[in-house]
């Protein structure tokens, strides 16, 4: 699944295995896989087959069980990965997981502590993204009066805070319906040409994924070459 | 959005949990302000005692609950005057009465009239009285004027008509607001012949002090020399049992305020581990996570610390209406009382905070995720 010869990977992952409850689940068994600076990287398969996990360990939330993961030539198993998740990536959860009590201004903002800019400049943009994701109208909106597609493109805006060069997404059209996934496929569009940024995105949904430059398969914890027939019915 | 501004809308999120805590610690620091505020009062009224008159040091009973019980015999105090070094020294016998139920601690002062100049008692209007004058009295100052009774006027105390003979003035609230006598007539009407409560003692220049008293606590082991205010306890045994209280009640109202600190904390982090996890995966450092938490209790403290500070001011108010305490107790705010409930205050959010600080701190990212 490595691209070889070209540029260096910015993100690749090397016999990753991640073992839960003392070994006795293996959530990924050995995935080796990489995403080229600028790639739309689709990542597919049933459910349980281990896309969170290995999402997670990309986004340094959890360590691999063995195995390395290089980002941008950076080996996370080194220590200190905050850095790293406030302006190395961006991450798009699977539950939107934003702060229920803060407006959705506020949500982007809290993403911005500590990157070196003035409130002002933060709270600019924080708009900036409001708007780019269409809510420029609810800053005020705390998130559980929000839609769950415009809290998915609240949680999308909040990833971009930083301007990390990579975007990690775990389903995030998981709950929507097709007009809502098309708005979020078509952002997806627009911050990668204007942003340029790698985007790695996990989902079960055929359609979505078939908007990816490629599209990665996985099978209990292994990456595999073709698609069962059945993935997609199956994981509904 | 300023850090504070977060720490702030964090608070208010929960408010009625914030304000039952806030107002945990509030009461705490009222106890703490009220208490320390009385304690102090009183140890400086009770202090004044001791330091009325230009003596070089006091000497009383040892051990007595409270000063005023002090008694002194004639033979002890020719005792002490016969050491080497000491210059004079002067008995005071010292009563407090109940005037009327205004001044329910009213002090007389039995003093030889001989002695009020070495004394340092300054005679303002009138002259002193006579030796062995049984009707005659010198009010202080204050007293005058708060009793409303002027040179030739009459006063009757316990029960005996006395004629204001003179007004004098020593120079501090005490003495001033009580009254003097000749020591033989207040002897006979306390039925205490030849006993004195405090003597004070002046030393020939050039003594050495401390070791002229160390000789007469060796020789008269009944008896303590008071030189500062730290030493008063020596003397007076209720209100070193008062201080102590003090230091007592005021760790318990930490710890208890620390508990309820802790508590609110506790239950918040909890709760919020799912949040926790959220800042975490967005790139917030352990450190950030452990000051937010931290200055949310420190919030909630400071402003519970604010009220009870004002609690305090108010209690002091209503104990001041105490009747058995007019006159006696002078509230006396110092900013080291105050300086001191803040630093509890501090402390409290601090020992409260520190474990679910830490607890939301050491969190596993992909854990508090996962929580709910
Ligand atoms: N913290 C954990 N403890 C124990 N087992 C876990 C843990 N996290 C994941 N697993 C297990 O690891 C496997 C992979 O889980 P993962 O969440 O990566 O699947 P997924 O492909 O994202 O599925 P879905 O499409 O349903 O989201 C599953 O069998 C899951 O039960
Ligand atoms: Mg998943």
């Amino acid at each position: 699944m490595s691209d070889d010869g070209g540029p260096a990977p910015i993100i690749q992952v090397t016999d990753v295995v991640k073992l839960y409850d003392d070994g006795l689940v293996r959530a990924l068994d050995g995935v080796t896989m990489s995403a080229a600076r600028g790639e739309f990287l689709a990542v597919t398969g049933p459910s349980g087959c281990g896309k969170s996990t290995l999402l997670q360990l990309i986004a340094a939330l959890d360590r691999p069980t063995s195995g390395s993961i290089v980002v941008e030539g950076r080996d996370l198993r080194e220590a200190g990965n905050d850095t790293y998740r406030r302006t190395g990536i961006g991450l798009v959860f699977q539950l939107h997981n934003l702060l229920p009590n803060l407006t959705a201004l506020q949500n982007i903002e809290v993403a911005m502590f500590s990157n070196g800019r003035s409130h002002g400049e933060q709270r600019a943009r924080a708009r900036e993204l409001l708007a780019a994701v269409g809510l420029g109208a609810k800053e005020k909106v705390t998130p559980p009066r929000l839609s769950g597609g415009e809290r998915q493109r609240l949680a999308i805006a909040r990833a971009l805070a930083n301007r990390p060069p990579i975007l990690l997404a775990d389903e995030p059209t998981g709950s929507l319906d097709s007009a809502a996934v098309d708005r979020v496929l078509e952002l997806f569009r627009e911050i990668r040409e204007r942003e340029g940024l790698t985007l790695l995105l996990v989902t079960h949904d055929a359609h979505v994924a078939s908007t990816a430059d490629r599209i990665v398969y996985m099978r209990d914890g292994k990456i595999v070459a073709a698609p069962e027939a059945d993935v997609p019915a199956a994981a509904r | 959005m300023p850090f504070l501004a977060l720490i702030t809308r964090n608070v208010l999120t929960r408010r009625v949990r914030a304000g039952l805590t806030g107002l945990a610690v509030a009461i705490a620091i009222m106890t703490v302000v009220a208490l320390g505020v009385l304690t102090h009062s009183l140890r400086r009224t009770a202090i004044s005692v001791l330091q009325t008159g230009s003596a070089d040091f006091t000497v009383a009973q040892k051990g007595v609950s409270d000063v005023l019980y002090s008694s002194l015999d004639n033979s002890q105090v020719a005792r002490i005057k016969a050491e080497p070094g000491v210059q004079s020294i002067v008995g005071v016998l010292v009563a407090a009465i109940k005037l009327d139920s205004n001044h329910p601690f009213f002090l007389e002062l039995g003093i030889p009239p001989d002695e009020l100049a070495p004394f340092g008692v300054q005679i303002l209007k009138g002259h002193p009285y006579t030796a062995t004058a049984t009707n005659e009295v010198m009010l202080g100052w204050r007293a005058s004027q708060d009793l409303h009774k002027n040179v030739g006027d009459v006063i009757n105390i316990d029960g005996n008509n006395f004629t204001v003979v003179g007004i004098y003035s020593v120079g501090n609230v005490f003495g001033d607001s009580a009254s003097m006598l000749p020591l033989t007539t207040l002897q006979t009407n306390e039925r205490k012949p030849g006993n004195v409560t405090l003597a004070f003692v002046k030393v020939t220049p050039g003594t050495n002090i401390d070791a002229l008293r160390k000789r007469i606590e060796q020789a008269n082991p009944e008896i303590a020399t008071v030189r500062t205010q730290s030493e008063f306890g020596r003397v007076d045994r209720n209100l070193s049992l008062i201080s102590a209280a003090n230091v007592g009640i005021t760790i318990m109202a930490l710890i208890i305020g620390a508990i309820g600190v802790m508590n609110t904390m506790v239950m918040s982090v909890f709760e919020r581990t799912r949040e926790f996890g959220v800042l975490r995966a967005v790139g917030w450092t352990r450190a950030r996570v452990l000051t937010l938490v931290m200055g949310e209790a420190l919030l909630i403290s400071f402003v519970g610390a604010m009220a009870g500070v004002v609690l305090g001011y108010l209690a002091i108010k209503g104990i001041q209406r105490v009747p058995e305490l007019v006159g006696v107790f002078q509230p006396d705010y110092t900013s080291a009382i105050f300086a001191r409930a803040l630093g509890i205050a501090f402390g409290m959010a601090f020992l409260g905070a520190l474990y679910p600080a830490i607890r939301a701190a050491l969190l596993v990212p992909m854990e508090a995720l996962r929580h709910e």
